[in-house]
């Protein structure tokens, strides 16, 4: 019925083998054809590209205006949603503190910063109509941050603790040596009138003692930094970082008494 | 319609004043822009209309303070009157002379807002008096330049 030739039969058994042979190898082979071909088949690419971006250019050109337009609106999206980012994990902290908190607060927003260099306030967006009032406590979780000074219907006017009129009975959290607490304007506040031998050291942490009724006591002030000689020479004084950030403050804390 | 612009720039330099960005602070000063509004109405405008306006700017300065007495406003008239009769006395149409004087009166003012300040039992370290003293003013000088623009295109 299907007589084959003993050649045939041969040849075709060698093409198998071979087939099969290729086929087992093929990984083998890929990377050195693939070596050869690659210059002129990017070449061609590049031609391809080029020739088709004049061809084209029109379309491309829409389509990249539209796809930036697109870019700049997710862009703006971005930086819209890490600010909500960022207000949000503020806005947890403080109600975090809120609930925590024994005291009776109300929080305000920050909507204004003092006119000048001679003096440190904010103004806040709540007043009267809130329950706010002139001397009441103003802080955040991180600690102290003034007074109120002036109460409008819908805003108040707080002072700072680094301001000059400032002036806050503290005492050292770790020795209960008491002092008073001056705004300086600058970055750090300072305590004044310690004794000479006064119980003080560098890396303190300084808190209202209390002794003051406008202050509850305990509310954290800041940190000692330095520690120097007044110039009358009777008295030392401690320069005092603020826990808080006071310039960069955007919401804060009413203490209702 | 002019004073009605200047009233409307009083307010939009008290709330930019108000609202400065801290990354443009320079050593925790910033400029004291209705400070060179006042200064820039005595050179572009007449004596009444800068008087009136800086009076008005020193106003607006004070309501946003915490003292309780308007030195601004005095200080801006008194200011007012000064740079006009000085510049009656000498001609100022040179752009460096007028910053001259925006440095001269921020000097004055600050100055005056130091001692004040010390005067009524404030404790301030000589640094940071000398600090507020030279850069307000000279922030404010190099500011200057800005608001005489503002104030000359609403002048004229």
């Amino acid at each position: 019925m299907f007589k084959l030739s003993r050649k045939t039969l041969i040849n075709f058994i060698f093409v198998l083998i071979a087939v099969f042979l290729v086929a087992n190898s093929l990984s083998c082979l890929k990377s050195p054809v693939q070596k050869v071909f690659k210059p002129h088949l990017s070449l061609i690419g590049l031609a391809k590209r080029e020739l088709f971006g004049v061809i084209f250019y029109h379309r491309n050109m829409l389509k990249a205006e539209s796809l930036q337009k697109d870019v700049d609106l997710l862009r703006w999206r971005l930086f819209d949603l890490r600010e909500f980012i960022l207000e949000n994990n503020r806005l947890k902290n403080l109600v975090n503190f809120k609930q925590k908190s024994p005291l009776r607060l109300v929080a305000a927003r920050v909507i204004g910063r003092a006119m000048d260099s001679w003096s440190s306030t904010v103004l806040i967006d709540k007043g009267k109509y809130h329950g706010l009032r002139s001397g009441m406590v103003v802080i955040c979780p991180q600690g102290l941050i003034g007074n109120i000074i002036e109460s409008t219907e819908d805003t108040s006017k707080v002072l700072l603790i680094n301001d000059p009129n400032q002036g806050i009975y503290s005492i050292v959290q770790r020795t209960r040596q008491e002092g008073l607490v001056n705004g300086t304007l600058g970055g750090n506040l300072i305590m004044r009138y310690l004794p000479f031998d006064a119980a003080i050291a560098v890396g303190d942490i300084i808190v209202t003692s209390g002794l003051s009724q406008s202050y509850p006591k305990g509310l954290l002030l800041g940190q000692v930094v330095s520690i120097g000689r007044e110039f009358s020479g009777l008295n030392r004084y401690a320069l005092v970082k603020p826990l808080v950030d006071l310039g960069s403050i955007e919401e804060v804390l009413v203490i209702i008494p | 319609m002019k004073n009605l612009f200047f009233f409307l720039a009083i307010i939009c330099l008290a709330t930019l004043s108000l609202n400065w960005p801290a990354w443009l602070n320079f050593f925790y000063c910033k400029p004291d822009l209705l400070l060179i509004f006042m200064v820039a109405l005595v050179f572009y405008t007449n004596f009444k209309l800068a008087l009136i306006f800086g009076i008005l700017a020193g106003l607006v300065k004070d309501l946003f303070l915490p003292g309780t007495w308007a030195i601004n406003m005095i200080c801006f008239g008194i200011s007012s009157c000064a740079v006009y009769l000085l510049s009656r006395q000498m001609s100022m149409e040179e752009n460096y002379l007028r910053l001259a004087v925006v440095l001269a009166v921020g000097l004055l003012n600050n100055f005056v807002f130091g001692m004040l300040s010390l005067a009524t039992g404030n404790f301030i370290l000589p640094g940071i008096f000398l600090r507020n003293l030279i850069l307000i003013s000279v922030y404010s000088t190099a500011v200057a330049p800005l608001i005489f623009k503002l104030v000359k295109k609403i002048s004229a």
